[in-house]
């Protein structure tokens, strides 16, 4: 039993953020509570956009949105700016989770119906995105609603309101990929999808479902996020690479079909304790960006053998690559014409 | 009847296989047409050096993207790595050009290397660029942590050369091009990069070394990531690491564009070249348009979705 939990990759990111918590809490005089409680407050953000990304990563090899960090500086300033002009901030969040769904809206023409591979669809969404952030951020005056950012600050007993929310929001997840046919379709387009197809599942619906879903929730991250921080044109840029990497640290198979929306927990709050840490050392951005890469390659270096696995078990399979199939949806285009 | 179909077959095949690029080609000449028509002066030697100076770093790391795309892998780290390159070029490589070459050296090597890592602990290269991609940031903040720093003489000189007869840009996108295209097109190590890429399984039961072939392709790789860095640092006369982060996903796009694909097994240098100076000349027809640079990358974005659409309508239109 014990040896099975540990063989399970997601336990890397848990057992990581607790190493860097007794690091923090070896060097400095702050409470160990206390850290916890800040990283819980700066983690779900990650986690909301992580959540996203998993569900995509989770669709097949080559499925992965890019366009996750333009959605988020963008969301931004719409859910700022309709906030500040209805004065509400429900509008304001809707308009957020709104620009993600329409910037996934160009993503999902593109790759369903241009059979563009998704890395290049949602690539070309995220530029156009990110010249409309530009372009908005010119001039921009409204300033983030103060009761949202002080409800996204309270943390009653030292645990964060959004982070319960979150954790709400990852129970649903869990439940969304276990428990409706939305979810096993999902899994099952992930684990082969001309088997899906010949099974009957609507790949493209479930493609297009997940797509916009990656989107919406880039969307909301955005918005909390402008109201938490402010708005600004690189709000999101930090949270592509991060968003990826939690999700693989997390233990979801980046060929597809087995999705682990605990695991984002542990890599999320592991990557926001290592910034914590290297703040309380006093190191430069240098030294953090060094640290953050050699512990992603490290950790996936050593979980590596996880996918080993699978590739003993089923031999004549082709090792699980990220791209083997990305133009899956070219293929199969192709197929049906040919 | 019959007998010309047959024989009107092979050509045809062989213009399914040609058509992405065809049609990025005729992109990159709308663009160019685009140019001339604005302001005449474009398509003289001078005019010419002007515009495509700025996509010579652009098509370098595309070819690089592509080695790594013809193994059926992705770069996520290229942007950074040739950042990174600028950096030790402006610093290392001015002080003490003994160490500097040294470095650069160990940079391709660090490339190979990773490449045996992936390769060896079966990880996604996406994610194992990922890192990578952290790394090189940190390693370029560390030596540089503010733009700046100044360029060898020969190079800054290679950057300002300017020949009479032709567009001095062209020669290193000609020049790396064919050298990619002879190794990875005609080469017998192209074969094994490329085999590897379209069916691993096969090259090893052929008793050929599948992690020689991907650590080549990286090196490769490597060795073309220090060169766009390199003519970047010469075109900009100094260093920054985040200069050239866009290139990691436009490169990607690049490679599409050109014919490229994400399933491994093809390599496309000339289509490489053709897809990286279209992208890289979105920002001088804006410039030429007066548009606002802020719309330089929605217009990129919606050039990919032209051309790849551009595509599907041609092959259907070739089946």
């Amino acid at each position: 039993m014990t040896l099975r939990t540990l063989a399970r990759p997601w336990i890397w990111g848990f057992v990581a953020s607790a190493l860097v918590w007794a690091t923090i809490l070896a060097l400095s005089s702050q409470g160990g509570g206390q850290t916890v409680s800040l990283a819980l407050s700066l983690a779900p953000y990650l986690v909301i956009v992580g959540l996203g990304q998993m569900l995509v990563i989770t669709a097949g090899p080559g499925n992965i949105d890019v366009s996750v960090a333009p959605v988020i500086s963008l969301a931004g300033f719409v859910a700022v700016a309709a906030t500040a002009a209805t004065g509400s901030v429900a509008v304001g969040v809707l308009a957020g989770i709104g620009t993600g769904l329409a910037v996934a809206a160009i993503s999902v023409l593109a790759i369903l119906g241009l059979s563009i591979p998704p890395i290049i669809a949602t690539l070309a969404a995220g530029l156009i995105a990110s010249s409309l952030t530009l372009s908005l951020a010119d001039g921009f005056t409204a300033v983030p609603d103060e009761g949202l950012r002080q409800l996204l600050n309270l943390r009653p007993a030292g645990v964060p309101v959004l982070a319960v929310a979150v954790a709400v929001l990852t129970a649903l997840v869990v439940a969304l990929l276990s428990r409706t046919t939305y979810g096993r379709s999902l899994l099952a387009v992930g684990q082969s999808r001309p088997a899906a197809e010949r099974a009957g599942i609507p790949v493209a619906r479930v493609l297009a479902a997940t797509y916009l879903a990656s989107g919406a929730l880039a969307g909301l991250a955005g918005a909390l996020l402008a109201a938490y921080i402010a708005p600004s044109p690189d709000l999101g840029t930090r949270y592509l690479l991060d968003s990826v990497a939690v999700v693989v640290i997390g233990g979801t198979l980046i060929s597809g079909g087995r999705a682990v929306p605990v695991g984002i927990w542990g890599s999320a709050l592991f990557f926001i304790l290592l910034d914590g840490l290297v703040n309380l050392v006093g190191w430069s951005t240098a030294a953090q960006n060094l640290l953050k890469g050699g512990l992603v390659l490290f950790v996936l270096f050593l979980a590596g053998g996880g996918t080993r696995r699978d590739a003993t078990t089923s031999r004549p399979r082709r090792r699980p690559r990220p791209a083997t199939a990305a133009t899956a949806a070219t293929t199969t285009g192709d197929n049906t014409h040919g | 009847m019959t007998n010309l179909v047959v024989a009107a077959v092979p050509p045809r095949a062989q213009l399914r296989r040609l058509a992405p690029a065809m049609v990025s080609t005729i992109a990159m000449f709308a663009m160019v047409a685009v140019c001339a028509s604005l302001q005449s002066d474009v398509l003289t030697v001078t005019g010419l050096t002007l515009i495509l100076s700025a996509t010579v770093p652009l098509v370098i790391a595309a070819q690089a993207q592509m080695m790594l795309m013809s193994v059926g892998d992705i770069d996520l780290g290229i942007g950074n790595f040739v950042g990174l390159v600028t950096v030790i070029t402006a610093t290392k490589l001015v002080s003490s050009p003994g160490t500097g070459m040294l470095f650069l050296v160990g940079l391709v090597a660090a490339y190979a290397l990773l490449g045996a890592l992936i390769h060896l602990r079966r990880v996604p290269s996406l994610i194992a660029t990922l890192g990578a991609s952290f790394v090189w940031l940190g390693l370029g903040l560390f030596v540089l942590p503010t733009p700046g720093g100044s360029t060898p003489t020969w190079l800054a000189t290679f950057g300002s050369w300017a020949p009479a007869g032709f567009p001095a840009p062209l020669l290193p996108i000609l020049v790396a091009s064919a050298l990619v295209w002879l190794l990875a097109s005609r080469g017998s190590v192209g074969v094994r990069v490329r085999a590897f890429g379209s069916n691993p399984v096969a090259l090893q039961r052929a008793g050929l070394s599948p992690l020689a072939a991907r650590v080549v392709a990286y090196g490769v790789a490597g060795a073309l990531g220090v060169l766009a860095g390199l003519l970047l640092a010469s075109q900009t006369g100094g260093g920054d690491v985040s200069s050239a982060s866009s290139y990691t996903l436009i490169t990607v796009a690049a490679v599409i564009l050109g014919g490229g694909s994400f399933r491994g097994g093809n390599a496309v240098p000339w289509g490489v070249a053709i897809g990286g100076v279209t992208l890289g000349l979105v920002s001088v027809v804006l410039s030429l348009l007066d548009v606002p640079s802020n719309m330089q990358s929605a217009v990129q974005g919606a050039i990919v979705l032209a051309v790849l659409a551009g595509r599907v309508v041609v092959g259907k239109v070739l089946r």
